[in-house]
């Protein structure tokens, strides 16, 4: 079996050991173990406290994971980082198949050898380890979460085809966080933390074999097989996109450097190599990463970089025309045919070029008209709506009328409208029916410019020159 | 890696470059030049950038010329003892000819990695320039020039642009196959009248 194929015991275990487990509730293992109780874990659940008196929060528990009878798929670990050699000993002579170690003070603190101790015992004992010094692993089917964080601290992401992995736990959490607010929902969640024996190549291997998995976001600081990751990455991309946040800006190293090349050509420039060479989309910020996931988690692949802009609002349709330039798409042509529909249709003020200004007071109609006359026109490869609702024309039937159409298009279409909470309101109507909404046209136009380079990554979008 | 040794292995590569040759007088350098303009420059591993320390001569034209420049360079050279003078065919010089830069670098994490960029003395000043792990395909040498904001100033047409294609692919295979060369610059490589040249090229071991 595949290394990576270990993560399916974390992600769907039968049975779980929590090791550090307690009644305690400032403890990290009691908060573990509630987590699981609380969200309704329906596999076995095994409390391990070396402490235990017989019951932890009121299930049986065992002073050590060898005392368990049963076959132990996933073990949790939240012990000072000293005990934790020993405990994979017990996971070891146990059987378990694979252990996440959420303890931290090993390689981050200088703690190298205790560090070192846990690759070799994950090797001699054959089981998967993820961590140490991370939050473990979530999975929103099923509700397995190793998140040491309170659940009321914390908005829950609801369920969707976006999968995220990060090095870091607490751009891991923030992130979740975060995206509960957002029109997608997560998949499966990865803190990986030091990697001393799960890393992002396996992730990767991992989440492009995950058929809950449609999209993979992670935040990355290193990796620790370059090689290896290039051709994941490249394997992954060719069935899924991948949109990577890289942190820390490495200097171009502390070895002399005697040429041109090298002084231009440091560790972050490779990395960045790296992902363009693999078909990764990078993303510039933690916003970027987030838009990205959403216009990947909706959209269909662009068949080529023509934009048409429909707005209710002219100084927003210039906006997004900009934007449009500056993101190296372009501003579609459309077919005469196109035009007179839309002649035919838009009351005379209304000037037939695009951005198509349908003026402040198009309703829903209006905008049904333009969308079926552009989105049917060849020479458009992607459309941005941008549907203000402070106008007098835009109202609940526009956000509906929006809904419908894009349940019938098969091009890239995204929607901008910013604003109070009554366009709150239908900017979650539209995004809970699968319609991606962004606050800007420039959001709107990065994330369709990432969609399309990704489409010329997947040989998706015609040959242009 | 001294430059003869450096030329020898690029050039088996396939790589353009120019007739050059260590002179030990003046009149070695005469003879080199057979009646042609030539280029004269002083080599020495002390002297990492020598058009900074006035160590290379552009377009040396007649036997006055040239031993005049012989004797100059030796002066401005003599401070970076050991030092070799070499001569130099000169690029026909145009107008329209252009500077690139190819270079090759080591990366801890991803190994080889070959580089491309509008080139000569400001390479480091505009940072134009595009990067991949090696080997490279024949699509990642295309997006390499697809990536410079210089893309139409360098590759003009379909043949600079192919002929650029298969100079990556080369510099990419020689770095590949040579484990010791850790850094590569061809700076410049001239673009000149559809074909280049690297005229200097620097090999770190």
């Amino acid at each position: 079996m595949s290394h990576y194929s270990s993560f399916r015991f974390m992600m769907e275990p039968k049975s779980v050991a929590v090791v550090g487990a307690s009644d305690n509730p400032k403890k990290v293992g009691h908060i573990i173990l509630q987590n699981f109780i609380d969200m309704g874990y329906r596999g076995r659940i095994y409390p391990v406290n070396i402490n235990s008196t017989g019951r932890i929060a009121g299930l049986k528990s065992y002073k050590s994971v060898r005392d368990i009878k049963g076959s132990i798929d996933f073990v949790v670990i939240a012990v000072p980082a000293e005990a934790v050699p020993s405990v994979l000993d017990d996971c070891g002579a146990a059987g378990a198949k694979s252990v996440v170690v959420v303890s931290g003070g090993f390689a981050e603190v200088g703690n190298t050898d205790l560090q070192q101790q846990l690759a070799d015992k994950a090797k001699k004992y054959g089981f998967a380890l993820l961590g140490p010094n991370c939050l473990g692993v979530m999975n929103m089917r099923n509700h397995i979460n190793t998140m040491f964080l309170p659940l009321y601290k914390f908005d829950s992401p609801k369920l969707g085809g976006v999968s995220f992995a990060s090095q870091s736990g607490a751009v891991g959490s923030t992130v979740l966080d975060m995206v509960s607010n957002e029109g997608f929902g997560i998949a499966k969640f990865i803190s990986y933390g030091n990697a001393v024996d799960l890393d992002e190549v396996d992730i990767l291997d991992y989440l492009a074999h995950d058929s809950d998995t449609r999209v993979i976001i992670f935040y990355l600081e290193g990796v620790k097989r370059g090689r290896e990751f290039l051709e994941a990455a490249k394997r992954t991309t060719k069935v899924k996109p991948v949109v990577v946040i890289k942190g820390g800006m490495s200097p171009a190293g502390a070895s002399a450097v005697h040429s041109h090349t090298a002084s231009l050509a440091g560790s972050y420039q490779a990395y960045e190599a790296a992902f363009k060479q693999s078909g990764i989309i990078q993303a510039d910020s933690l916003d970027d990463l987030l838009d990205y996931a959403k216009i990947f988690e909706t959209e269909p692949l662009a068949e080529g970089p023509s934009v048409a802009v429909i707005t209710n609002g002219g100084g927003a349709g210039v906006l997004a025309t900009d934007s449009i330039y500056d993101n190296n798409l372009v501003m579609a042509e459309l077919k005469k045919e196109t035009e007179a529909t839309l002649r035919k249709a838009m009351p005379p003020i209304v000037n037939i070029r695009l951005p198509l200004d349908m003026a402040g007071d198009a309703d829903d109609k209006r905008f049904e008209a333009a969308l079926n006359a552009i989105g049917s026109d060849p020479n458009v490869d992607m459309i941005i709506t941008i549907a203000l609702f402070q106008t007098p024309g835009a109202d609940s039937a526009v956000a509906a009328s929006l809904i419908n159409y894009k349940a019938s298009i098969t091009k890239p279409l995204v929607v901008v409208s910013s604003g109070g909470s009554y366009t709150q309101a239908h900017r979650r109507m539209m995004e809970s029916s699968n319609v991606p909404v962004y606050s800007s046209p420039e959001q709107a136009a990065r994330a369709l410019a990432a969609l399309y380079k990704y489409s010329k990554t997947r040989g998706a979008a015609r040959k242009t020159k | 890696m001294d430059y003869m040794d450096a030329y020898r292995l690029i050039s088996g590569y396939g790589i353009r470059t120019v007739p050059g040759k260590y002179v030990g007088s003046a009149d070695e350098a005469v003879k080199f030049a057979a009646g042609n303009p030539i280029v004269m420059k002083a080599l020495s591993p002390k002297a990492l950038h020598k058009s900074k320390s006035g160590l290379v001569a552009l377009n040396v034209d007649g036997m006055d010329e040239i031993r005049k420049t012989f004797s100059s360079l030796s002066r401005k050279a003599d401070r970076y003892r050991p030092y070799k003078i070499l001569a130099q065919q000169m690029v026909p010089f145009s107008g329209d000819n252009i500077e690139i830069i190819v270079g090759g670098n080591e990366d801890a994490q991803f190994g080889k990695m070959v580089l491309l960029g509008l080139g000569g003395i400001y390479v480091e000043a505009f940072r134009d320039f595009s990067l991949r792990i090696c080997p490279i395909t024949r699509t990642d040498a295309e997006s390499m020039i697809d990536e410079l904001k210089s893309s139409h100033v360098i590759a003009k047409d379909d043949r600079s642009r192919s002929m650029i294609t298969d100079l990556l692919l080369r510099v990419s295979r020689m770095l590949t196959e040579n484990k010791g060369v850790r850094e590569l610059d061809l700076n410049p490589v001239i673009l000149h009248g559809g074909t280049y040249s690297a005229v200097d090229l620097r090999i770190v071991r």
